[in-house]
């Protein structure tokens, strides 16, 4: 049919035989997956190579590439390898509640670096790997967006 | 609302709802069934929100942080005074058990839908609660009377040891699960304190901390109690509620499947017992553990709806806001609802914008699908109507599902058909959850206790290679779809409508919306 490769979770994926999908509705991406005898209900949201399904309230990430966008994702993830600097992000918006160390200081995995408040929930942000914490770039009071830079790790 | 399709003479000309979400939504709506004119209030962050378009007039109190608009009383009383509201209904959470608030309500010369300021005011301490109700004798969950001061750690460690362990350290002035960890050692102890000091401290501006004996497993089971101004009091049932995660309810059923009649008497009792050591009346919910051999043992009052109102007025056919509302106004409660008789078996799931993939950690982003469920026994309580940005100030909780049949394993049957209907789009919720817990044997049974999200779901299933080749065929047929048709995707906006109908309703909206 096509060089469509299609991954979850890093593994690679057939499609399901025999079942097809039909729109319920095309722009709220609201669809339904049927094999003739069984059918779900299913949420397809996404664009180009990067799709998320929906089934059962579960959000599963689908990668449908072409050979030629394989290539390019692969040069990519490679140069990402090295064991550079890490960029601490918040995952959420929210308040900074408290920053736990100081620039300079070397850390361990799992040192809880700062805490952010979101949602009446107070998350702390842990190192993903040991190093020295370089570029503060928040302190208590500040609220940051999903995404924003907090600190790196050297 | 048009007077002339009205009630004759509702409880009140025009109300105020001091809330925001789906509980403000559900408060209008009973005060358009009464007739009665409505006053939302809103912050910046919800000023397209749905409680603010569906009150008849709505009032900006301030900014998007709540402690700046929802939980500023001078704000709320002056958007009472500016928009001539007669009363002043609190919903969940914010003020609804702010003493302080209730007293301004009442000077202001307004109603407070809800017990009296200095009921707010005994109860919101509640150590002196557990002291008083223990006093009234009605078994509380074994502990500590007084507060742990942190600091004076060896004369705490002493009286904690007595206790016992495991413990929880609770906040005096708290409720939601804040404030609250389990304390396995003693040498755990200052930690926990110090944590949970700050946390009550931020929530509720009161850092006092209890000590109480874990009492697991258990099940949270709750007397909706109901009660006029005329020392009427009508106790409804109650709730099951141990399907919880972080000390926090997610699934909600009336009635309980560990209830016996004879225990459920015995219930019914003890809550208005509780209820008896203060001036009460409004609304109220009385929170009991049960252990292992069926003994139960008070935890808890609060005198305010509870997100979980409508299993009761599944089973019960009332409409607790309505009746608030109405014993607010100083109307008694009828035979109607003091004898009231159970029927069927209800159940609620909440939908939380949390992913209980990442232990239920909240989520941020905007909802892009949204279709929620209808059919027989089926109702859909929601604060958002479509696609909406989630404000980040506020609870992550988006909607509540509730069904009712006859029993509980048809309720359990509707309840699986209408999570299938349930689409939200976006964000990840707890829907793979609640579709999950379904089909878990134990909650299937009616044998489950508050442990079951730790010990059974425990971050959830794998997926499974039948999901993960359907979701592949959905995304495979969506992007071959969006690849052979790249232009077709916008045609909801093309300019050529297929027919001249299509083209006279298109002209028609058009001249239809409103300019502003």
């Amino acid at each position: 049919m096509s060089d469509l490769e299609i991954t979850v979770d890093g593994f690679i994926v057939e499609a399901a035989a025999g079942w097809s999908l039909s729109w319920l509705d095309r722009d709220a991406g609201i669809a339904r997956l049927t094999d003739g005898t069984r059918s779900e209900m299913c949420l397809v949201e996404g664009s180009g190579s990067d799709w998320v399904v929906t089934l059962r309230g579960r959000r599963i990430p689908v990668t449908v590439r072409s050979w030629r966008e394989r290539v390019l994702a692969d040069a990519e993830s490679a140069t990402r390898q090295a064991g550079g600097p890490v960029v601490i992000r918040a995952t959420l918006p929210g308040l900074v509640v408290g920053v736990a160390v100081e620039d300079g200081a070397e850390v361990g995995e799992g040192t809880i670096l700062l805490t952010i408040e979101a949602m009446k929930m107070q998350n702390e942000v842990r190192a993903p790997r040991a190093g020295r914490v370089t570029s503060i770039s928040v302190m208590a009071g500040h609220t940051v967006v999903a995404g924003a830079s907090l600190l790196r790790i050297e | 609302m048009r007077k002339d399709e009205a009630d004759p003479d509702p409880p009140f000309r025009r109300l105020l709802v001091a809330n925001r979400g789906e509980i403000a939504v559900r408060v209008l709506r009973a005060c358009h069934e009464l007739g009665i004119e409505t006053v939302a209030v809103y912050s910046d962050a919800d000023v397209d929100a749905l409680h603010t378009r569906l009150a008849d007039r709505a009032e900006r109190i301030g900014p998007a942080p709540a402690a700046q608009s929802y939980l500023d009383i001078d704000a709320v009383i002056a958007a009472a005074h500016r928009s001539g509201a007669e009363a002043i209904h609190p919903g969940y959470g914010f003020l609804s058990e702010n003493a302080a608030f209730a007293r301004a309500v009442e000077q202001a010369g307004l109603v407070f839908v809800g017990p009296p300021a200095e009921t707010l005011a005994s109860l919101g301490d509640k150590l002196a609660a557990r002291r008083a109700v223990a006093a009234a004798g009605v078994p509380i969950v074994p502990g500590l009377l007084v507060p742990l001061v942190p600091g004076a750690s060896g004369e705490v460690a002493a009286e904690v040891a007595a206790v016992g362990f495991p413990g929880l350290v609770k906040a005096a002035a708290g409720g939601g699960g804040r404030g609250m960890r389990r304390v396995d050692r003693a040498d755990q102890l200052a930690a926990v304190l110090e944590g949970a000091g700050r946390e009550a401290l931020a929530a509720f501006g009161d850092g006092t901390l209890y000590f109480e004996r874990l009492i697991a497993p258990a099940r949270h089971v709750e007397v909706q109690l109901l009660g006029d101004r005329h020392g009427n009091l009508a106790a409804l049932g109650e709730r099951e509620c141990s399907v919880q995660r972080r000390h926090q309810k997610l699934v909600e059923e009336a009635p309980s499947a560990a209830v016996t009649p004879r225990t459920r008497e015995r219930l019914a009792e003890d809550a208005r017992r509780v209820a008896g050591t203060v001036a009460f009346h409004n609304a109220a919910t009385v929170e009991f553990l049960l252990d292992a051999d069926g003994s139960h043992y008070f935890l808890e009052m609060n005198t305010r709806l509870q997100v979980e109102h409508g299993v009761t007025e599944l089973v019960t056919g009332l409409d607790l806001v309505a009746w608030q509302i109405r014993v607010a106004a100083g109307e008694r409660l009828p035979d109607a609802v003091l004898a009231n008789e159970l029927r069927g078996h209800a159940i609620e799931v909440r939908i939380y914008a949390e992913d209980p993939h990442r232990d239920f950690a909240p989520v941020a982003g905007k909802v892009t699908a949204w279709r929620m469920p209808a059919g027989p026994g089926v109702r859909v309580d929601a604060g958002v109507e479509a696609a909406a940005p989630l404000p980040i100030e506020y609870d992550p909780l988006l909607a509540k599902l509730l069904v009712h049949a006859d029993d509980r394993p048809a309720a359990l049957a509707r309840l699986r058909r209408a999570l299938d209907e349930t689409i939200v789009g976006g964000v990840q919720t707890d829907l793979s959850f609640l579709r999950w817990l379904v089909d878990e044997p134990g909650f299937a049974a009616g044998a489950y206790d508050t442990g079951l999200v730790a010990a059974r779901w425990a971050g959830g299933p794998d997926l499974a290679d039948d999901q993960r080749s359907l979701a592949a065929r959905g995304a495979l047929e969506a992007r071959l779809g969006a690849d052979a048709a790249p232009t077709a995707a916008p045609r909801s906006t093309g300019t050529q409508p297929a027919s001249a109908w299509a083209a006279r309703a298109r002209a028609e909206a058009v001249s239809r919306r409103p300019s502003r």
